[in-house]
């Protein structure tokens, strides 16, 4: 929101040297938040008031002025100007050679400089509004229609900001930091502020003068929880004109477009305290002001021409027969301040902002008084506001009467009063301040505060009504107000006491960091983040019963409503999105899973689904042993490097995206924790993952045991040597590598598989697989002969149980 | 070869002549060709053509034995003096041209690049997440993880937000089906900040307490360059009896310091969020301008980096706590946008792109 420095100062009288840079510092600090300052004269620096002395046709274009125009310079200067409403004595805006302007009020300025036009010499140019930004002050027909100044009695050459009294620092205020304070919402309520801030007596604002005892007029409120107080004043005796300058004025430097004496004074009015106002045409108001929910399917056309089709959940402002605004957010067009309108109803209301917010929301409505209405106004803000109206429209319109006056107040609110023991604060705030200290803190801001009767060290602050809106109400706030008046600034930092019990232990968390770190570092695989809404497509080519996850009420889209009961589908997009520029990849994903179910992790009354941290991770590449391999080894060695008990594989539970032959249960502790698996064919299809292959992992980490400490365990160097040999043998395709290993595991000191091979050279139901042993003993170095001899029996045990056949042998 | 013919004295003194000035000659030459040799290949060759078996030298040395004792002394002194002088030489050569060689023949490229191991990394919000971590560990804060799906009662009317606050609509807010028109303990929705966390840490494990707890939230709202609607948060709370805000600043100088790597100066000024009292919004001193003013800081000199507050007590409340004994300190920064200031990352819908040509630049 924007302010008006000069505005401000009608309410309190600042320090004469208080720079802007030290009020918006001070404010940021201890209010709101100012983001910026501006002087509206900076904009139009060398812009002058002059007067045209003579005009003459251009010789050499049709619509263009040749212009002598008295600047106040000792001879009069020649500007040449299109303007077609050009006329002696008529006084303009010259912007002269340095200052900036918009070309036809469009882009960004630009500097005007001396110009030769076509053959005449142009001192600068005469301005319309639009070109210096003027636009909604002195609306033109066009921008060939220049400004007319010649009501301004200025003397040609007097800078246009004075004439225009334009000289006044704007203050633009981040409106989120004002949402808690609605107080605040108009210009009085920062006066307030700064008050308080500079230590400056606030200054009253008028109160209503009745001079006599109007009758009333029939206000109903139906819906009392929704507006608990509404005012209609009536005055008769009114003219529809344009408002005086100073008030056009007023209303434009703070971004609101003038439109005419009437609702000008109400916007006026609400930018003063605001408490938002709205006029209707009392010639329109059938008999009496009802204030109601709408009727469902009931019809109300705006002021700004959007037609709204109502609902039960809308407030309204009736007659006896319609509706004739959205209470609290902008009026009808048929009932509100017409042309014609002598008689106006000046309305001064307090609305539900939830109610109003809600209104706002669903019709797209975002208005100055919706924006106040929903932070939540005062009541007793409204007899401020009905003072300042009261006194404009006396002021602006010598006729006008207030004929009736209805102050409609079902509920009256009370505001709190807090008890603070000194103590509290003292120790919050980190400093001692008696009574006095805190009463100088508070009471310029508008709280009460007194002595406890009871006890001394108490205090009894009664919060004034325009901080009663829910704003404070506890201790606590009043420390916040005390602090902040002492300004943040002024704390030093206290380093905090603190008891040191024991080392922190958490083991869940440090083996998670401990398998992300192991992937990534150790395993070379790269850690991904996926959204926990799931597209439809990857749901399903994962083979997902969709009926088995939650879903999101108001999903991101259509298509990604459910909520991941796995990671694979995750992994699955990510691996098709990222195959566009790599051909093998090495990826994982550790996060949370949710599945419908029942959990308590905090309380009985709170059932939240069952939600569990799974480990997902792909390998992919051209060769599926390759990559299957991969991703068993990379399983095989996590227990060692994360410090946890042993995974072991089984065929137990395929899931529905593995394929048929190649995948492996996870097993850890008897229970299975996970599957490695390759994508199957159909999965790949509809995740669109061509022309590669996969192997991919998920595992319930929660279901890792971590060790309790590193187990790690110290063996004996041997003593002596240790001998290797390789074995190639010859067997039938469907032996497996376990049942070689089961053989030869007892026989040798190690032993390690080395590769298998099937094609030339091997017969078609045979394969060939090479393996490594070490042979020793602990008493002696082995003999060629003994080597050979164990050698021998190794091959005789496999011949005999697996009938293999010995390709080759070599140490 | 030649050979000494002793039946003729004249020519004995003749070869003995000869004999010496042809030792000296071949000391000579093997002298200069031991220096010039280039490679120890080319001394090998040296060594065999003088003291080989068949060697010029040896060979004379073998001759020694049929001249007169005499003679055999005074030839015999000078030619072992001279396979003394050459294999002296020789070894002085060979060490110097091992001092001076590579172990490379030919020429070596030493601008091809190096072989990079082979490895993944973290995410870039991992890595912050964990550089945080490490940071406040070392001031005995634990790492609290809470679950993703929330309900309105932790996610919101514990945090003292009103009952029509904006953010418990479902404009805003992910609510589950089937529960979004229930209310409190029943309306479920996957967490819209980490502030509920606080609450079911402080029940469980009660006061005084010291955690963080990092994590992603979700806000259901229009995404571009700056906005998402699942991202980063981390959050860290202290609690302790009589507990100033002023002490608040050790969380924000903890995080600000460790991502920025220097002393950075932090300012708290008024700010509001329901869940503190007093509550602020937090900025630094804009590194690049030194708070002088410029165009990052929008000539403020001041970036906000983070909101803050004291607990409001309706939330000690919540958790069990008296807000009358108990105090605290509560930070809450958004991990997306540190790591994008740390790095300079200009759209946050990077983070769950799942891009490895984004991702792997963070090896
Ligand atoms: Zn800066």
């Amino acid at each position: 929101m924007k302010f008006s420095y000069n505005w401000i100062r009608e309410y309190v009288e600042l320090p004469a040297n208080l720079s802007m840079k030290q009020l918006s510092y001070d404010l940021t600090m201890r209010t709101v938040e100012v983001e910026n300052t501006e002087n509206l004269a900076d904009a139009l620096d060398q812009i002058v008031i002059g007067r045209i002395d003579s005009l003459e046709s251009h010789p050499q274009a049709d619509r263009l002025t040749v212009c002598k125009v008295d600047v106040g310079l000792p001879e009069t200067v020649v500007i040449v100007c299109g303007g077609i409403n050009l006329a002696v004595d008529m006084k303009v805006a010259v912007a002269l050679p340095g200052s900036m302007v918009r070309w036809h009020g469009e882009g960004d300025p630009v500097q005007v400089k001396k110009t030769v036009l076509r053959g005449i010499e142009s001192y600068g140019m005469i301005c319309a509004s639009s070109e210096i930004g003027l636009h909604d002050l002195f609306p033109g027909s066009d921008d060939r229609e220049i400004m007319d100044l010649t009501s301004f009695e200025s003397p040609s050459g007097t800078a246009l900001a004075e004439v225009l009294l334009l000289d006044d620092q704007i203050l633009e205020i981040d409106n989120k930091s004002m949402t808690n304070r609605p107080d605040l919402w108009g210009h009085y309520g920062l006066a307030r502020e700064l008050s308080a801030i500079y230590n400056k007596q606030l200054k009253p604002l008028p109160t209503a003068v009745v001079a006599h005892t109007p009758s009333g007029f029939p206000v109903e409120i139906d819906e009392t929880d929704r507006c608990n107080r509404y005012i209609a004043a009536v005055y008769s005796g009114l003219k529809y004109e344009p408002s005086p300058y100073w008030l056009q004025l007023k209303l434009w430097k703070v971004g609101l477009r003038p439109i005419n004496n009437l609702v000008d004074i109400t916007n006026y009015v609400m930018l003063v305290t605001g408490q938002p106002t709205h006029g209707f045409d009392k010639g329109h108001v059938d008999e009496r002001i009802v204030v109601r929910n709408a009727r469902s399917g009931e019809k109300l056309e705006m002021l700004d021409g959007s037609k709204l089709e109502l609902s039960e959940d809308d407030l309204v402002i009736c007659d006896a027969n319609k509706p004739m605004a959205l209470a609290g957010i902008m009026g009808g067009k048929a009932d509100s301040i017409l042309p014609e309108t002598s008689e106006m109803i000046l309305e001064l209301a307090k609305f539900d902002p939830t109610t109003t917010r809600r209104s706002a929301q669903r019709h797209g409505m975002r208005t100055e008084a919706g924006v106040r209405n929903e932070k939540g106004v005062d009541a007793e803000r409204m007899d401020q506001a009905f003072g300042v109206a009261d006194q404009l429209i006396r002021e602006l319109i010598p006729g006008a009467k207030l004929t009736a006056y209805e102050d409609c107040r079902p509920i009256h609110v009370t505001y709190p009063e807090i008890k603070v023991p000194l103590s509290f604060l003292n120790v919050r705030l980190g400093r001692e301040l008696d009574f006095n200290a805190v009463a100088a803190t508070l009471k310029p801001l508008g709280f009460g505060v007194a002595g406890n009767s009871e006890d001394e060290s108490v205090l009894n602050i009664r919060v004034p009504s325009w901080r009663g809106t829910g704003d404070i109400d506890l201790p606590d706030d009043i420390l916040e107000e005390v602090a902040r008046m002492i300004g943040y600034e002024n704390f030093d930092f206290i380093p905090p006491q603190i008891t040191l019990e024991r080392a922190i232990r958490q083991r869940r968390i440090e083996t998670e960091r401990a398998i992300k770190e192991y992937l990534a570092f150790r395993a070379g695989f790269q850690e991904i983040f996926t959204y926990p809404w799931i597209a439809d497509q990857y749901l399903k080519a994962a083979a997902i019963d969709p009926a088995k996850c939650l879903r999101l009420a108001t999903p991101p889209s259509p298509e990604t409503s459910h909520l991941r009961s796995s990671l694979v589908p995750g992994m699955l997009e990510a691996i098709a999105r990222n195959l566009r520029y790599y051909d093998s990849m090495k990826i994982y994903e550790l996060t949370q899973v949710y599945e419908p179910g029942i959990s308590n992790p905090s309380e009985e009354a709170e059932t939240l689904p069952l939600m569990r941290r799974k480990l997902a991770a792909a390998v992919v590449g051209k060769d599926p042993v390759k990559v299957f391999r991969e991703a068993k080894g990379v399983i095989e060695l996590m227990p060692r490097i994360v410090q946890t008990e042993a995974l072991n594989f089984i065929q137990k539970d395929k899931p529905d995206w593995a394929d048929q032959k190649v995948w492996l249960n996870i097993v850890s502790c008897d229970r299975v924790i996970g599957t490695i698996a390759l994508l199957s064919a159909q999965t790949m299809h509809s995740a669109d993952i061509r022309k590669t292959m996969a192997a991919v992992i998920e595992l319930d980490v929660e279901e890792l045991e971590p060790l309790p400490s590193r187990e790690n365990k110290y063996r004996p160097l041997p003593q002596l040597p240790l001998v290797e040999q390789d074995f190639s043998i010859l067997v039938d395709r469907n032996v497996k590598w376990r049942e070689i290993e089961d053989l030869i595991s007892g026989m040798v000191r190690s032993y390690a598989f080395i590769e298998e091979y099937t094609g030339k050279q091997v017969p078609n139901d045979k394969k060939s697989v090479m393996f490594r042993v070490w042979i020793g003993s602990d008493t002696k170095t082995l003999t060629a002969e003994e080597i050979d001899a164990e050698s021998q029996r190794i091959l005789k045990k496999i011949r005999k149980k697996l009938g293999g056949e010995i390709r080759q042998s070599n140490s | 070869m030649i050979r000494p013919m002793s039946y003729d004295w004249g020519v004995f003194v003749l070869w003995r002549w000869v004999m010496k000035d042809k030792l000296l000659t071949m000391q000579n030459e093997c002298i200069e060709s031991v220096t010039q040799a280039g490679s120890e290949q080319a001394l090998e060759e040296i060594r065999l053509k003088f003291l080989g078996k068949r060697g010029e030298l040896t060979s004379i040395l073998k001759a020694l034995g049929s001249l007169p004792p005499e003679e055999r002394k005074e030839t015999g002194m000078l030619a072992n003096s001279i396979k003394s002088k050459i294999t002296t030489a020789i070894e002085a050569r060979e060490q110097t041209l091992i001092a001076e060689k590579s172990v490379i023949e030919g020429e070596f490229d030493l601008t091809v690049p190096g072989l990079i191991p082979e490895s993944g990394s973290l995410h870039p919000i991992t890595q912050m997440c964990y550089d945080l971590n490490d940071a406040f560990h070392s001031m005995g804060f634990e790492v609290f993880a809470e679950d993703e799906i929330t309900s309105e009662l932790y996610g919101f009317d514990h945090l003292n937000f009103p009952p029509a606050h904006p953010a418990r609509e479902s404009m805003d807010t992910y609510w589950l089906e089937g529960s979004e028109n229930e209310t409190g303990a029943k309306r479920l929705c996957l967490r819209p900040h980490l502030t509920g966390a606080s609450v079911r840490y402080l029940k469980k494990h009660g006061a005084p307490a010291r955690f963080v707890y990092p994590g992603r939230v979700y806000r259901n709202e229009n995404t571009d360059a700056r906005h998402e609607r699942a991202f980063f948060q981390y959050e860290a709370l202290i609690v302790d009896r009589n507990f100033s805000f002023a002490s608040g600043k050790l969380l924000v100088k903890t995080i600000l310091d460790k991502v920025f790597g220097r002393d950075v100066d932090v300012r708290m000024r008024a700010g509001f969020f329901p869940f503190v009292e007093p509550g602020f919004e937090i900025d630094m001193k804009c590194l690049v301008c030194g708070g002088k003013g410029c165009r990052v800081c929008k000539h403020v000199g001041w970036i906000e980096v983070m909101p803050g507050g004291t607990p409001h007590p309706n939330v000690l409340k919540a958790a069990g706590l008296d807000p009358l004994e108990w105090s605290g300190f509560y930070i809450n920064v958004g991990l997306d946008r540190l790591v994008m200031m740390r790095t300079g990352v200009d759209d946050v819908r990077m983070f769950h792109s799942a891009d490895l040509r984004f991702l792997s630049q963070f090896k």
